[in-house]
């Protein structure tokens, strides 16, 4: 039976296929700059895919995502620097586990949240947090800063980069067959319309907490990946603005649409570097380009892109979410 | 979609609700055989949809049980309630908007774990030629007319495989000839032996559909028995003419 | 006890600004339903039209936080209209989330506009009087005084607007229930962009009282936007006597905290916390407040 899934490959899927491979080529033409932003984009890739999951296909709009992130980065961080490099699986399965539990913690406080009440609980924690980590400088150090041990002996940036890209194209896997079994279908129906989702036999509480812990899970790996990476930790990773730019993200390549989000993170964090030389600048177009993108583009720019390769039967992949634009061939 | 005749039992018992400091439904008590179809009447503000919200676990009741099939349901969470067999359809419909019609259709069916999506996808075909909506399988939901809005959310209390369905105003603001065909609809499910409750205010349509009629007023039970009976019944008629006069002619 | 007292009297001035800001903050939820993210750097804008408007205008302290009002009234007008339209007129699927995005960026736009155009490094407007206050055991600096004072005749001012003019009666009509606001003739749009305006204007306010105390930078609407969030999440997202309620409490206890908490570091970043930690508390045992009278959605 027709299930209105992907017959053919929409414009979009094949812009993936040959992003995927240029980003596969990029350490074997690009000079250890480009290297290097490769290796971050990663980290705000995995950031902004799985922050698209729980806020755009799930409904919560949370602004803790960054706390899971620096959770994830300074447990293994820290654990690392008491115990020895040796440690180091131990420090990020203890990294992921503390940020899955506090991430199942939170999903439960949120239960009876929505809209608003939801981003401004999620944010207030998120503050709490990142005083803690100002506060107790003896642990963390504080603003001052956390060295964190490296992964990988040497100068080369090279290993951090297939990393990072082997660890985004996992977490993409992993949230894509989420999304294609009914926990996907069932995260849509909760964001669309809770009540009705319960009436029609589905405990909505399992999969919000679900889609938590999936998604906390995932962040904290960003962190811990970054921590280890990067060699630096302070408590600006999880700023405010910080948030901004991993919701820019994700607004601007699809709030709909997992690989949306990171070409959305490829736009906007290659596009800062390019324009380094002008400063906050750059951030000012940010603003605009989201407010512009909200306003004019509601599902941002990948489903854009498929609707100018739209050909009368296609539909899009089954990572995006129908609702870039409403086709009803037999609609009223 | 066919019930098996020995099957359902439905039983409220006392059941109340308060909101602030009014009472919205007070010892309200319904029993409903297998197989039977009945309207729930009454003014504006007689607390049938309170009602029909407890009768699903979308809302607790204050006080009292809520019995199917042998089985204890009180106090339940509402998706307790769909997974038992009660299934419930809005008002206004509830639909996911951006979501297919298909799509709309096989959440409830999937809701059991057990469930393949396959057999689901099957089931909800069946559905859409039962309700005329086969064409409209990829549309997404919000492109729908009002009409064929509130089947579809017909469409998805039946996907539940029910024991009992609710109809929150099934006829309300439905364009006349799409009334016609939910009426048709509403018998044909009865004939096949599904257990129905029906809260509307157009009388004319209730009566071609139900025998048996219960009425309430001031969120209490006033009159249970033959439609006919019922709006000869002169509380009814107070009740009625005391507020506002209801649609469609009282009885004579 | 004149520690005390100086700590205290600070306190009720930060919190009077800080209840100006809730003020606006929660007259624009209660009118429009939208917890506007950027009113933080409408604060800012606020403090940054007042400095300029004194230097070049030649105008008195006082002066300069009227031009700001005037200034984000209308510039929270024609935001309203430009782009917070989509939220009432049903183009918008989900319209919680595409109001946070749209305010948000917008704070990343001015923050970081103001950064370009001002430069990062903090200002000093000039006080609005020199000099200070000695009364018994309190020392106040009569800029402090004053901006208590304007605030005060702020807060008096939109409360009675609210109450007693029949366009602030409009205001609370379509906050209440905007379906019956419209049957009696009320234009629920024309009340959002109003709504939206004075809101931004009593951001600008607070902002511009705010600038000869502590300073103008980019960055400073960032702090006092989040007290203004727990403000109103606290007194109620409808209530603007709650938002006064909340705020001077806020001010206090952050006044109180500095003061008495031992470690100087911690003491800061816990203060700050601490209202944050109100908000989460309150939000888990009581979703719409503690003196909250209008419910973003009964279901």
């Amino acid at each position: 039976m027709a299930n209105g899934y992907t017959q053919r490959p929409s414009a979009s899927a094949i812009l993936q296929v040959i992003l995927l491979v240029v980003a596969l080529a990029v350490p074997l033409f690009g000079g250890a700059y480009w290297i290097h932003v490769g290796a971050i984009l990663w980290y705000y890739a995995i950031l902004a895919s799985s922050w698209t999951l729980l806020a755009g296909f799930a409904g919560q709009f949370s602004f803790a995502h960054l706390m899971f992130a620096a959770l994830g980065g300074y447990a293994s961080a820290l654990i690392v620097l008491h115990m020895g490099t040796a440690y180091f699986p131990l420090a990020i399965f203890i990294g992921l586990v503390l940020a899955i539990v506090v991430g199942a913690l939170i999903g439960f406080m949120v239960l009876r949240l929505s809209g608003p009440y939801l981003a401004l609980f999620t944010l207030a924690i998120s503050e709490v947090f990142r005083m803690i980590l100002i506060a107790e400088e003896q642990v963390t150090r504080g603003s001052l800063g956390l060295q964190v041990p490296r992964f990988f002996k040497g100068d080369s940036d090279v290993p951090y980069y297939y990393l990072g890209l082997a660890l985004l194209i996992g977490s993409m896997l992993l949230m894509g067959f989420l999304l294609h079994t009914r926990v996907g279908l069932f995260l849509r129906a909760i964001r669309e319309d809770e009540g009705a989702t319960q009436a029609s036999g589905v405990n909505t509480t399992h999969y919000k907490i679900l889609v938590f812990v999936v998604t906390s899970g995932i962040a904290a790996i960003a962190g811990i990946y970054y921590a280890h990476f990067i060699g630096i930790l302070t408590p600006n990773m999880m700023i405010l603005p910080e948030m901004g730019i991993v919701i820019a993200m994700a607004v601007i390549g699809g709030i709909e649409s997992l690989p949306g989000a990171v070409v959305g993170a490829a736009i906007v964090y290659l596009l800062s570097e390019l324009l380094r030389d002008y400063g906050e600048l750059r951030f000012v177009l940010l603003g605009l380009a989201l407010v512009l993108v909200q306003r004019f583009a509601r599902n941002g720019l990948l489903p854009l892109i498929d609707r100018i390769g739209r050909r009368p039967a296609a539909v899009s992949s089954r990572l995006s979410a129908p609702g870039g634009t409403s086709e009803k061939p037999h609609g009223n | 979609m066919a019930t098996d005749s020995s099957g359902p039992f439905f039983t409220a018992r006392r059941l109340s609700k308060h909101f602030g400091g009014i009472q919205a439904v007070a010892e309200m008590s319904l029993d409903i055989a297998p197989g039977e179809i009945v309207g729930l009447i009454g003014p504006n503000g007689s607390g049938k949809t309170t009602t029909i919200s407890m009768l699903c676990g979308a809302l607790y009741s204050d006080g009292g049980q809520i019995l199917l099939d042998g089985s204890d349901l009180t106090g339940m969470a509402a998706h307790f309630f769909a997974r038992h067999g009660v299934a419930r359809t809005f008002q206004v419909p509830r639909l996911f908007r951006r979501m297919s019609v298909l799509e709309n259709l096989i959440v409830p069916a999937l809701s059991d774990m057990r469930a393949k999506r396959t057999e689901a996808e099957r089931k909800a075909g069946e559905i859409l030629e039962f309700l005329r909506l086969a064409h409209l399988g990829q549309d997404y939901a919000r492109s729908l007319s009002g009409g064929q809005q509130k089947l579809l959310e017909l469409g998805r209390a039946l996907m539940l495989d029910p024991k009992l369905i609710l109809l929150d105003e099934p006829f309300a603001g439905v364009h006349p000839r799409l009334l016609n065909q939910i009426i048709e609809h509403i018998k044909a499910l009865n004939e096949r032996g599904m257990t129905i409750v029906l809260v509307d205010h157009n009388l004319d349509a209730i009566r071609s559909v139900v025998r048996r009629a219960a009425v309430m007023a001031q969120g209490r039970k006033i009159a249970d028995g033959s439609v006919d009976d019922v709006l000869r019944d002169p509380a009814v008629i107070h009740a009625y003419t005391g507020s506002r006069k209801a649609n469609g002619r009282a009885a004579s | 006890m004149s520690y005390f007292s100086l700590l205290t009297v600070n306190g009720l001035v930060i919190g009077l600004i800080y209840a100006l800001t809730a003020a606006g903050l929660t007259l624009i939820f209660s009118v429009l339903r939208v917890v506007n993210f950027g009113h933080g750097a409408f604060y800012m804008v606020g403090g940054y039209v007042s400095y300029y408007a004194i230097r070049s205008l030649g105008l008195p302290p006082v002066g300069g936080v009227v031009v700001a009002m005037a200034a984000l009234f209308l510039f929270g007008v024609l935001f309203e209209i430009l782009v917070m339209r989509p939220v009432y007129t049903d183009e918008v699927e989900r319209k919680d989330e595409y109001a946070i995005i749209v305010t948000f960026g917008m704070t990343i736009l001015l923050s970081n506009l103001a950064i370009v155009v001002f430069g990062p490094f903090s200002k000093s407007p000039p006080p609005f009087m020199a000099g200070t206050l000695i009364l018994g055991p309190i020392i106040l600096p009569y800029d402090r005084l004053i901006a208590a004072l304007v605030a005060i005749a702020l807060l008096c001012a939109t409360t009675w607007f609210l109450a007693r003019t029949t366009l602030g009666q409009a205001l609370d009509a379509v906050s209440q229930n905007r379906e019956s606001a419209a049957v009696i003739g009320i234009n629920p749009r024309r009340m959002y962009t109003i709504a939206f305006g004075l809101g931004s204007a009593l951001a600008g306010g607070a902002g511009a009282l705010i600038a000869p105390i502590f300073a103008l930078s980019p960055s400073m609407g960032d702090l006092p936007v989040v007290q203004a969030f727990i403000i109103i999440v606290i007194g109620g997202m409808g209530s603007v006597g709650g938002s006064i309620a909340g705020g001077i409490l806020l001010g206090l206890a952050q006044s109180w905290g500095v003061g008495y908490l031992p470690d100087p570091n911690r003491a800061l970043a816990y203060t700050q916390a601490f209202g944050a930690v109100l908000l989460i508390v309150t939000l888990l045992f009581r979703p719409t407040g503690l003196f909250g009278r209008v419910h973003l959605r009964l279901e």
